[in-house]
């Protein structure tokens, strides 16, 4: 079944940018803010740097869409990343299973889109 | 933690932006990320850091914002959540607000129209309306004369003066004879007032003088009603009564303080003109930066050279100013519909009261779904916006369903105003009066919302989760039960307050007329000069009209006069007595009227004394009648028939009859001393017809128009109206004031009874166990109605000592609205504070039933 057709994911999309960012940096393990905010900067070659404001808002309402889940244990065993004094204190949050399908329906709503921008010659064939 | 840097407390006071929920959940975690940030973009470089504010500052005027949009909609989705479960509360709670807030919309509109918005003429603040008066005549406000007017204008460095008189004319060569209001003035009126013409042109300064051809102006209204309006109307020459004039311009409707359609400019000839007699309005532009005031004393010190100058005219005459707003809504019609204003803000404070007690009533009911929600970690402000939301929700489709009401009922109300009340034909709903309900809705909304919203934020969890907390007892009953005891106590002061003003309007209707208005008709006419001007000719008219009228079926009587009582018209004169009298040489003012002899029968006003007129040019030359009081003023109980008056400038007059006093002007002004004239030797170039038909299905003005006709094909009759219909609109005022604040004072003791039946009602649920228990020790069925009927009482007892305090507070503002009663009448205090005590009472006997009812098994079983 299309991920696009999935009646519960659909309203979804398109998914604003911070948030596939987010869920993207979460796709291999959880997180807390800041280094949400690190890995996506490293991923994009330091092009995409989030503000707090940007960070935080998109948190809340990715939790309220159930996209992703704020960890009850406070320290991460096996968090990427060093473990500081203030780490025990933080929030960590981890990708939902929902999260992973939106976030793969985005990704081929997305790559839907290329193919189609390659078809018009827009794009180089070769990527 | 290390200490906060002054780059840290700086995003901490820009983190305020957001909404309080949103800073609790992460304002700790968004400071560690901008230490943290800000500590790397440090080693990257400056170019990161500004990078980094410009990201934060953008944050706090964008994305802050948003947040705060987004608790609001979760709080409207709840609150219509909450409402949705809770119909009947909602639906209560609506009805009653829109109730309050319809009613508010529609008197405000009304306020609007008439009091507050400013005068449609440029600048109007600047414009003035003077009269001349005369402190030792006891005249007050009267025409200016023309000469004098001439002076002020001469002398005057502070206001541009402009001088008119109001007539009617007969314009003819337009199909039917028509007889419009018109208006001569100078030619300075309309530029005073600010008044541009629709078309064609206003008066010059050439259009006044001994050789100008005769101009005149007319309003949009009769350019389309009378001419189809025809663009070729300006330069078309019209036929009046005397003469003919080319119309020059078209003025848009509204434009100048009349009620005329035509306007003629005034020429004025000093030569012809007598300084003693006052005939002309003048209203003034203070020039600019000159207060009224100054342009008083300016006026009253020409007054005093004109005293001075020219003692013979001028004597004891000085001028009497006011602003062009306060002549055209006198204080008095402001202050009567601000207090019907007032009367309508105290419906809906009860109606807040109502609302405010459903929803203490509701916050205790879910006072374990709060406590609950506290408990799982809901902030308390949270609950106390939820609360006031909510409450905002009620108030505006509470507002939205009354201005839908009050935009209903518009044509209504505009129906119901009294003809005279001033631009009310303007009211409307409109912007001012949306933003005024808007105003009013959301300062109700906070206010009724306010209680409930601190009764949830003292939300005692552990309590409510025991179930002990039995409805937030203690504080918050209070504020229930004085809740109500305040909707009784406003609920006291609108029906004293409906009750005086019915009384005055009762008193009013009940005055003695000194004549019989049933049945009586009255038109008025004009002849033209041309064909009338011969000696005797008018007359001779007059009196074939009158013969045929009494004799065509269905009429009993008819007459002529000057003015008929309750037209609006007065006339008044100067008179001393010749002879001995108790005047004592002093003049007394006394008003009079030109009237045929079969004046006296028609209107049915008694001889008292003496003969009235014959009708005889000779025999009536110098005849006079007075009136009872006149007489008795001038020579006491002493026989006047035989004894004679001098009325400069005419001359002097011999009294042949005395005849009962009438009330002509209004219905609350006792009678002035009046005195008749003939019309054998007296006529006016219009008369005023009055006509008595032998039933009230005479259609007179009909009958009127075809017997003139008949007489004379070119006469046209206007201002047919039945006197009895001129006196109901002498007391609209009053009627509106007492049918208003009565249907308030209604609307008040229904929502009052609501409020103390419901807070009764809910004392009653709570006190159920204390009551089982009372039940099943052997307290008497009885025993328990009594109590709760006592409490219920004492309630009333505050509130009714409230409200008449209240009502005596304000009594001092009703004072000048009433008539022949005291606004502290004790009668009527008395009588509202019965009624009000006996809805109470059956409002409270129903919860007092309820208790008497109670199973003590049951109620001691549950819980």
């Amino acid at each position: 079944m299309s991920h696009a057709t999935d009646p519960t994911v659909e309203p979804l999309l398109p998914l604003p940018p911070a948030f596939l960012h987010i869920l993207i940096a979460l796709g291999d393990g959880e997180r807390h803010g800041y280094s949400i905010m690190q890995e996506v900067a490293e991923r994009t070659g330091g092009r995409v740097r989030m503000s707090p404001g940007t960070l935080y808002g998109s948190i809340k309402r990715m939790l309220g869409d159930g996209l992703i889940e704020e960890l009850t244990r406070v320290a991460p065993p096996g968090a990427a990343g060093r473990q500081t004094p203030t780490e025990e204190r933080r929030r960590f949050y981890r990708i939902t299973r929902f999260g992973r399908r939106v976030a793969a329906a985005e990704a081929e709503r997305l790559a839907s889109l290329l193919s189609q921008a390659r078809s018009s010659g827009l794009v180089p064939r070769k990527a | 933690m290390p200490r906060s840097s002054f780059a840290e407390r700086v995003y901490r006071l820009l983190l305020r932006c957001y909404p309080g929920e949103f800073r609790d959940e992460y304002e700790r975690e968004m400071l560690e990320t901008f230490r943290e940030r800000l500590g790397e973009d440090r080693k990257v470089g400056w170019g990161a850091v500004v990078m980094l504010w410009r990201q934060v500052l953008v944050d706090s005027v964008l994305r802050a914002p948003g947040e705060h949009l987004d608790v609001l909609r979760q709080d409207i989705r709840y609150g219509m959540r909450s409402l949705r479960r809770a119909p009947v509360f909602a639906l209560t709670a609506i009805a009653t607000l829109a109730l309050g807030v319809g009613a508010n919309t529609a008197i405000f509109s009304v306020v609007h129209a008439v009091a507050l918005r400013p005068l449609p003429y440029d600048e109007p603040e600047r414009l003035i309306r003077i009269w001349e008066d005369n402190q030792s005549l006891a005249i007050d406000g009267f025409a200016v004369s023309v000469p004098n007017f001439v002076s002020w204008r001469e002398r005057s460095r502070t206001l541009d003066l402009a001088a008119s008189y109001t007539r009617g004319v007969t314009i003819r060569g337009t199909g039917d004879p028509v007889r419009v209001p018109s208006l001569t003035a100078t030619p300075e009126f309309f530029s005073i007032l600010g008044a541009r013409p629709r078309a064609g042109r206003m008066f010059s300064p050439s259009d006044v003088g001994p050789n100008a051809p005769r101009v005149a102006v007319i309003t949009e209204g009769l350019w389309t009603r009378q001419f189809g309006g025809d663009p070729s109307v300006l330069g078309r020459v019209v036929s009046i009564d005397d003469g003919a004039a080319t119309i020059v311009g078209v003025l848009p409707e509204g434009s100048v303080p009349s009620e005329a359609e035509f306007f003629l400019p005034l020429t004025i000839d000093l030569a012809t003109e007598d300084r003693s007699d006052h005939t002309i309005q003048v209203i003034g532009r203070m020039k600019p930066g000159v207060t009224p005031d100054q342009a008083r004393s300016e006026l009253e010190t020409i007054a005093r050279q004109l005293e001075t100058e020219f003692p013979a005219s001028n004597k004891g005459w000085g001028v009497t100013i006011s602003t062009l707003r306060d002549w055209i809504v006198p204080e008095e019609t402001r202050r009567a519909l601000f207090i019907v204003l007032g009367a309508v803000c105290c419906v809906l404070l009860i109606a807040c009261a109502n609302v405010a007690n459903l929803m203490l009533a509701r916050a205790a009911g879910r006072s374990r779904e709060i406590a609950v929600r506290m408990a799982i970690g809901a902030g308390r402000r949270r609950l106390v916006r939820q609360v006031l939301t909510e409450g905002l929700l009620l108030t505006l489709a509470g507002g939205a369903a009354g201005v839908l009401v009050a935009y209903w009922t518009m044509p209504l109300l505009r129906t119901w105003l009294p003809a005279d009340l001033p631009r009310a034909g303007q009211t409307d709903v409109n912007a001012a009066v949306l933003l005024f309900s808007l105003v009013i809705c959301v300062a109700t909304g906070l206010m009724f919302a306010a209680l409930p919203a601190a009764a949830a934020s003292r939300g005692d969890v552990l309590g409510a989760l025991k179930h002990e907390a039995r409805g937030h007892t203690g504080a918050s009953q209070r504020t229930r039960l004085a809740l109500a005891a305040a909707q009784i106590g406003l609920a006291t002061m609108l029906l004293a307050g409906a009750g005086l003003f019915a009384q005055s309007l009762l008193q009013l209707k009940g005055v003695t007329l000194g004549f019989d208005p049933a049945n009586v008709t009255s038109a008025m006419m004009g002849l033209p000069d041309e064909r009338y001007s011969a000696p005797g000719a008018a007359w001779g008219f007059y009196q074939r009209l009158i013969e045929r009228l009494e004799t065509s079926p269905g009429i009993e009587a008819a007459a002529i006069t000057s003015s008929a009582p309750f037209d609006g018209g007065n006339t008044g004169q100067p008179i001393e007595a010749v002879g001995p009298s108790r005047l004592e040489g002093k003049s007394l003012q006394a008003d009079w009227r030109m009237v045929s002899p079969s004046y006296f029968r028609t209107l049915r006003i008694s001889l008292v004394r003496g003969d009235l007129f014959s009708g005889n040019r000779q025999a009536d030359d110098r005849a006079i009648v007075l009136s009872e009081g006149m007489a008795r003023r001038i020579w006491g109980d002493a026989d006047p028939v035989g004894r004679e008056i001098a009325v400069q400038p005419i001359g002097n007059f011999r009294v042949i009859g005395v005849v009962g006093d009438v009330r002509n002007l209004e219905l609350a002004l006792e009678p002035n001393p009046t005195m008749y004239i003939s019309t054998a030797r007296f006529l006016w170039p219009a008369m005023t017809l009055v006509v008595r038909g032998r039933t009230d299905r005479v259609q007179a003005g009909s009958l009127i128009q075809s017997i003139v006709r008949e007489l004379d094909p070119e006469l046209a009759i206007y201002g047919v109206r039945t006197t009895e219909e001129q006196i109901g609109d002498s007391a609209s005022q009053p009627r509106l004031n007492a049918v208003l604040v009565g249907l308030f004072a209604l609307m008040a003791c229904v929502l009052a009874a609501v409020g103390i039946y419901g807070v009764l009602a809910y004392l009653v649920s709570q006190r159920r166990q204390e009551i089982g228990i009372r039940m099943a020790l052997g307290a008497q069925r009885s025993a328990v109605i009594r109590s709760v009927l006592a409490r219920g009482l004492w309630l009333t007892a505050v509130g009714v000592g409230l409200g008449i305090a209240g009502a005596l507070g304000v009594s001092r503002w009703i004072a000048s609205l009433m008539f022949g009663v005291s606004p502290t009448d004790p009668f009527t205090l008395a009588l509202a504070m019965t009624v009000v005590t006996c809805v109470a009472l059956l409002a409270s006997y129903a919860p007092a039933r309820r208790a008497s009812r109670v199973d003590p098994l049951v109620a001691l079983r549950s819980d």
